[in-house]
């Protein structure tokens, strides 16, 4: 709460310094003075989408740094600023960004502003526990594909010369993505079906889950800092048990106590419980990583998973 | 498949009266932790001092955090073990407070909550947020995961808490001598600086195998509350102390088995709540100091002549 009054006063005292006649399109303040329009993205997965549909054509800045959970990123004054000095500011939407929301919402009426899942077709988006949406939609790449056009529109109006070929990046990236989705929906496909659950420590994979056929089932639901219970952990004991899966997986940002009980009250039943590899969740890889955009992420995960799951688990322990 | 590495300790274990594996072991940490924490807390009570357990359980959470940084490992005999010298360090720091800066007793209690958990909670918010391998999980501490126990954890707790017990059952005398009055013991030349302290330590070392099991916060109402209810059925120290941790053992035993009802319960705050009911009832039916022995008696008071 102080951190929120001290960012609405920094977002104040900004706004006094640069006059509103500054905001003309193309005058982002002193920007990186190459001309070429400057967009500031919250999330990696969002620089991600503006990277592929603007290309060399502007700069896109991420707010938040490969590995940082967006739920609960908090704004730093300095970075008031510098969404107040872009040209064009893109966020994920859907309260992704829960500690940003005010100050997004603030700043919707001084810098051109879009939030991409606000754009996707409502009766396509899950709904949360608290029955608001669930926010986690780049993990359904045809879902994802249709945040490209309006990702485009938003470039053609700061940058309207280069407006064809925003559309035009916008529909051949949205085609890579569809049929991105076909591989996945396959590589899926081939876990025996039996077995096709993913049990992660925390609850983001629901769009995953539907698009791609997998049951998603979260150890501890969405909020990772409440307690599991006994209750909790003999359910997906149970679950592990009598299904045979054959593998859990591990984020890095949730405890793996839970996984560990789950693995012994596994193995006390006689079922090997492995660990199945980590899985970009809320955050891309940073550069040089197998998850650096948003295709290589899913591709990454969907590996891991198939790896996991797939083969049959006798012929895993010789 | 028996053949598998990393087997836990009871692999051949199946369900026991219909008990998960999971169950049985958070059963035999939690209930082990039970009967001693009310053993040690009914010392403490006697001696007056209570919230010396809540001073050393607040400062845990900065050993965990240390503990952590320093060896960069997670796993819970090194976290319990940062903890205990916490939890140490803060007691001594409260004595040195009471006797040579000359604080109320009441005000260096809070001075050292206050400071210790502070500091913890930052160490452990600033180990978050660098985002550490292996960071996530240690706020863990803060609230328990009792749910999670594995048996060599479970094994820990149930150790240390037997250990403790037997110190209890060896120096019984010369300990509720001391807790009960103190310059007495001194004036028969009994070594009262030495049975103090190993009175407190024992508190310490309860409050810390508490950990895991309720967190932080929570793991003072092990040590204070079933003491409190024993106090309303005895006058007796050597029957408080036992009734003290049979409570502690049922309330564990309710706690744990309330949790596997169904999903979403959580553990170690169950536990907490069984001990307080357990005390609520004490309140209400104990003979001589219960609520309702009292207006009776009051009551039959008033009609005879």
């Amino acid at each position: 709460m102080l951190r929120a009054g001290r960012l609405a006063r920094a977002v104040r005292a900004v706004a006094l310094v640069v006059p509103a006649g500054c905001r003309d399109p193309g005058a982002g303040g002193p920007a990186p003075g190459d001309g070429r329009p400057r967009v500031v993205a919250t999330t990696t997965m969002v620089a991600d989408l503006v990277r592929q549909v603007g290309g060399e054509r502007i700069v896109v800045e991420c707010l938040m740094p490969p590995g940082i959970d967006p739920h609960s990123y908090k704004a730093t004054p300095r970075d008031a600023d510098r969404l107040l000095r872009a040209d064009l500011v893109v966020a994920s939407g859907l309260h992704l960004e829960g500690r940003l929301t005010g100050l997004l919402e603030r700043l919707a009426d001084r810098v051109p502003f879009l939030a991409v899942a606000d754009r996707l077709p409502a009766e396509r988006l899950l709904e949360a526990d608290g029955g608001l949406p669930d926010p986690h939609v780049w993990f359904d790449a045809a879902l994802w594909s249709e945040a490209a056009a309006p990702v485009a529109a938003a470039l053609a109006d700061i940058d309207p010369e280069a407006a064809a070929a925003y559309r035009t990046a916008a529909e051949a990236y949205a085609a890579r993505l569809r049929e991105l989705d076909a591989t996945l929906r396959q590589r899926i496909a081939s876990i025996p079906a039996e077995r096709r659950v993913l049990v992660t420590a925390h609850d983001a994979f629901r769009y995953f889950g539907r698009a791609y056929g997998i049951e998603v089932v979260g150890v501890q639901g969405t909020n990772t800092t409440s307690e599991a219970g006994l209750g909790d952990i003999n359910r997906l004991v149970e679950l592990v048990v009598s299904r045979k899966i054959p593998a859990v997986f591990v984020e890095t940002s949730v405890a793996d106590r839970n996984v560990q009980a789950l693995v012994e009250g596994a193995a006390a039943r006689g079922h090997r419980l492995g660990l199945g590899g980590r899985l970009y969740s809320d955050s891309l890889g940073g550069p040089g990583s197998n998850g650096e955009s948003l295709a290589q992420a899913l591709e990454t995960n969907a590996a891991g998973i198939v790896n996991a799951l797939a083969p049959e688990p006798e012929a895993a322990s010789p | 498949m028996t053949a598998a590495t990393g087997m836990p300790l009871v692999a051949a274990a199946g369900p026991i009266g219909g008990l998960s594996y999971n169950t049985l072991v958070v059963l035999a940490g939690v209930a082990t932790v039970g009967f001693a924490a009310g053993v040690a807390g009914t010392l403490a009570l006697l001696r007056r001092r209570p919230l010396v357990g809540d001073a050393a359980a607040h400062a845990t959470l900065l050993g965990v955090g240390a503990a952590f940084l320093l060896t960069g490992r997670r796993d819970l005999p090194t976290l319990l073990a940062g903890a205990l010298v916490a939890a140490v360090a803060a007691l001594v720091v409260l004595v040195f407070l009471r006797r040579i800066v000359r604080t109320r007793d009441d005000a260096a209690t809070a001075i050292v909550i206050g400071v210790s958990f502070g500091a913890g909670l930052a160490l452990l918010a600033g180990i978050t947020a660098r985002g550490l391998p292996g960071g996530a999980g240690l706020e863990q501490f803060l609230l328990g995961h009792t749910a999670a126990l594995t048996a060599q954890d479970a094994l820990l707790l149930a150790a240390a808490s037997c250990a403790t017990v037997t110190l209890v059952a060896v120096a019984f005398k010369e300990l509720v001598l001391v807790a009960f009055d103190a310059p007495f013991a001194a004036a028969i030349g009994r070594p009262v600086g030495l049975i103090d302290t190993a009175l407190v330590a024992l508190v310490a070392v309860m409050v810390v195998v508490g950990l895991p099991a309720a967190g932080a916060v929570l793991v003072t109402a092990l040590v204070v509350i079933p003491p409190v209810a024993a106090r309303q059925w005895t006058t007796r120290a050597g029957r408080m102390l036992l009734l003290a941790g049979l409570f502690g053992l049922a309330a564990a035993v309710a706690g744990v088995l309330a949790s596997t009802l169904r999903p979403g319960l959580a553990t170690g705050p169950l536990v907490v709540l069984a001990a307080a009911a357990i005390c609520f009832v004490s309140f209400a039916v104990a003979p001589e100091r219960g609520w309702i022995w009292r207006r009776s008696r009051l009551r039959g008071g008033e009609a005879s002549p």
